[in-house]
């Protein structure tokens, strides 16, 4: 009877609604003490009334909920200028108020926004709130709230872009998008767009800057989040298309659906949310539809679509195959580009004159005490984005803007990040030459850079063989990494077919099968080569 | 002919000869012999410029080194002075990589510019000297110590050396081995090559030599 009544506590008013709660009390006779205990207790209080939240999450103590802080303004994001506040966000905001109102402590769990429904789903939380969209895909995964925010799509360019204001003027053209966003799937219903897949907003917005992209679509609270960051961004055209953010619970969380779901709408109805929406100018007028009974209803109890969930093999296999060749071509070109250069400066280091050799040993450490990742990123928006740079041979061909812009950089990143460790091998491989054949080669009166061309460079490459082949096959595998520079590559392709679909395991064993199709024939062979010249070796 | 004049060396703290001449006449075989660490490989060393000399010229008309000489123009010297030098170690030294024409090949093909055919027929023609004719396709690990060796002294010659500096040419091969290579030695040695060559073998050595250098033991200073 206890849990019963609480259920049905409504908190438009939370006081009416305790004075009515001891009316009840009183009626039920023979509960009486204990219902006017808590009668008393709502009463005293009442600015603060309390859901009841499941009380395996009361026994843990703290409620996890899910968020995507990178490019997160203004949903979750530290704000440079005053880093001592924290994370703050408008999302942060609401996550403190139901924390407030279901009496229990909040914690934040950082996951990739593509990635935050199988967070939910491994259980790494309790609920994903980060502007998520009740897509259809979604819907066959995880439970959803009513909205807590209504949102529109807003376009925008670089200064001085003209014709521009609706999608229908960007036939052809290059446009970005965040990733598994609502702005991604509109962009996909456009094909004669060709869509940019970006990992952050922010990194979609620095694209439009540098010319890669013509324009950027992004929901409207990230356009007027960031905004501040990219002011001489322009939008155009009116904000337009309506969805909904909501929060998503696991499947088996009906009850916590269910108490979320009452405090999202009491806080509509007390007028918290509008508050928040204010103070971060996130307020449109469109907000007043999230107290419309049809459109939670149609939010929180819709159905998938027939055939969510589904996925057409034959064009999802197509698309790995497409995007395994991507892999291949990335990680073949970046390996010999690697193995050139890390030969050279090996070759610089031993036998080149001393200042050359210091540059050659700060070569190698920087680029191997640096991750790949901050490189990758670093040449994409930090350097691709200088215009003198990009004009400057030979970097111009690297940077120029075309559809293959960020294959190159893609390229130009790992070769020169592998170079670095292949560098340190065909060192190692140099030295171990015995120091007679340097002296035969002499003796023959070869120059020195005749003795390494015949005699000293081809041993040094055979003895680096091995560590070589392991690299390479490294290579292959790191070489996903590029997906942070919108490279849809082989694991890039997969996180998108599998967020789509929810076939995580089927597609990630074909994904797998597809990276040792590339990479086991190449360790057969490697591993046969080596038998052959120890063949000539014995 | 290599000549050398008021040569010195040092090393590790010891004076290993000094004020040393040394003429490696044309057609004739020159034999150093001398108790271990007495510097007799060493001396063989300077005379085709693998090692330095601290005092002193050695000199191939019309090539002069003198010591002390700038790296770079000691290198530009040397190299020059090697190529007209053949050098023979106890370690036989063939490249691995290369089969055995190859090894042979290389110096003719690479420093003196003969094509390619024309040096494996005179690669051939070498091998055949040294009796090593049916191995032009092997690499040196499918050879024993003495074919190594006989292929060693073909790749040397096959540079045209106006002089053949041999480095303990049989100390690492058995005896039925050092046979076939002192049996080459000989045969070259009739044909007139010039040679010069380092051995611990007392009895060797005085069979085959027409000058012989008995190095002291070096003194410590």
């Amino acid at each position: 009877m206890f849990i019963h009544i609480l259920l049905r506590i409504r908190l438009v008013d939370p006081a009416s609604e305790a004075k009515s709660l001891h009316r009840r009390a009183v009626a039920v006779g023979h509960h009486a003490p204990m219902l006017r205990v808590l009668a008393c207790l709502a009463f005293s209080a009442a600015a603060v009334a309390q859901l009841p939240l499941p009380q395996r999450y009361r026994d843990a103590g703290v409620l996890r909920w899910a968020s995507d802080a990178e490019g997160g303004a203004p949903f979750v994001f530290l704000d440079p200028a005053r880093p001592e506040l924290g994370e703050i966000g408008f999302e942060v905001e609401i996550a403190d108020e139901l924390g407030k109102m279901l009496g229990i402590a909040m914690r934040r769990v950082q996951a990739p926004f593509a990635n935050l429904v199988q967070t939910l789903e491994r259980d790494d939380c309790d609920f994903a709130m980060n502007g998520l969209e009740p897509t259809d895909a979604r819907r066959v995964q995880v439970r959803f709230t009513r909205p807590y925010y209504v949102f529109q799509q807003q376009l925008s360019v670089a200064p001085g872009t003209t014709g521009v204001r609706t999608l229908a003027d960007l036939a052809g053209k290059r446009v970005g998008a965040l990733g598994e966003s609502q702005s991604h799937k509109l962009l996909l219903a456009h094909p004669g767009i060709e869509t940019v897949v970006y990992e952050s907003s922010t990194t979609a917005y620095e694209d439009v800057l540098n010319g890669r992209t013509v324009a950027a679509l992004a929901d409207l609270p990230i356009a007027r989040g960031l905004r501040p960051l990219y002011p001489r961004l322009v939008d155009v055209g009116e904000p337009f298309g309506e969805d909904y953010y909501v929060i998503a619970v696991r499947m088996d969380g009906a009850d916590l659906q269910a108490v979320l779901d009452e405090a999202v709408g009491t806080l509509i109805a007390n007028g918290t949310l509008e508050r928040i929406y204010r103070k971060w100018n996130l307020w449109v007028p469109a907000e007043a539809r999230l107290a419309e009974p049809e459109v939670v209803r149609k939010v929180r109890d819709g159905k998938a679509a027939e055939g969510a969930g589904e996925i057409a093999w034959g064009p999802a296999m197509a698309s790995l195959g497409k995007a395994a060749l991507v892999t291949f071509g990335i990680s073949v070109a970046s390996f010999a580009l690697a193995v050139v250069v890390g030969l050279c400066i090996a070759l610089v280091r031993l036998h080149g004159p001393l200042p050359l050799r210091w540059c050659a040993v700060g070569y190698v450490e920087m680029l191997r005490g640096t991750p790949i990742l901050v490189q990758l990123l670093l040449l994409y928006y930090g350097l691709g984005s200088i215009g003198w740079l990009r004009e400057m041979a030979p970097f111009a061909w690297v940077f120029k803007t075309d559809d293959y812009t960020a294959v190159r950089i893609s390229i130009l990143g790992l070769a020169l990040n592998y170079s670095a460790y292949e560098a340190e091998i065909y060192r190692g491989a140099l030295l171990a030459i015995p120091r007679g054949q340097r002296e035969a080669a002499q003796a023959l009166g070869l120059t020195t850079a005749q003795s390494l061309r015949h005699v000293i460079v081809p041993q040094a490459l055979r003895l680096s063989l091995a560590p070589s082949t392991n690299d390479f096959i490294a290579l292959f595998k790191d070489s996903s990494i590029v997906m942070v520079i919108t490279v849809v590559e082989l694991t890039k392709q997969y996180q998108m077919l599998a967020n789509a679909s929810g076939r995580f395991i089927v597609l990630g064993f074909v994904t797998c099968g597809l990276y040792l199709c590339m990479s086991l024939p190449l360790a057969f062979a490697a591993r046969r080569f080596e038998r052959r010249l120890d063949k000539d070796r014995a | 002919m290599i000549r050398l004049r008021s040569v010195g060396k040092r090393y590790g703290g010891r004076t290993l000869f000094e004020r040393l001449d040394l003429d490696l006449v044309p057609g004739k075989t020159t034999v150093i012999m001398g108790p271990s660490g007495s510097g007799k490989s060493t001396l063989l060393r300077i005379c085709n410029q693998l090692e330095r000399h601290d005092a002193g010229v050695v000199s191939v008309e019309p090539i002069e080194i003198p010591a002390g000489l700038p790296e770079r123009e000691w290198q530009r010297r040397a190299t020059a002075l090697r190529r007209r030098t053949g050098m023979v170690f106890q370690g036989y030294q063939l490249f691995p990589h290369l089969s055995v024409i190859d090894n042979v090949t290389l110096a003719p093909r690479f420093v003196r510019g003969v094509q390619r055919a024309v040096a494996e027929a005179r690669a051939k023609e070498l091998l055949e000297l040294v009796g090593m004719a049916a191995a032009v396709d092997r690499f040196p690990a499918r050879l024993s110590g003495g074919e190594s060796q006989r292929v060693a002294i073909a790749r040397a010659l096959a540079t045209e050396p106006e002089v053949l500096l041999l480095d303990e040419p049989t100390s690492a091969l058995d005896p039925t081995s050092t046979e076939g290579v002192v049996q080459v030695i000989r045969d070259l040695r009739r044909r007139g090559f010039t040679l010069a060559m380092v051995t611990h073998d007392p009895d060797l050595g005085r069979s085959l030599a027409d000058h012989l250098i008995e190095l002291p033991q070096a003194a410590r200073c």
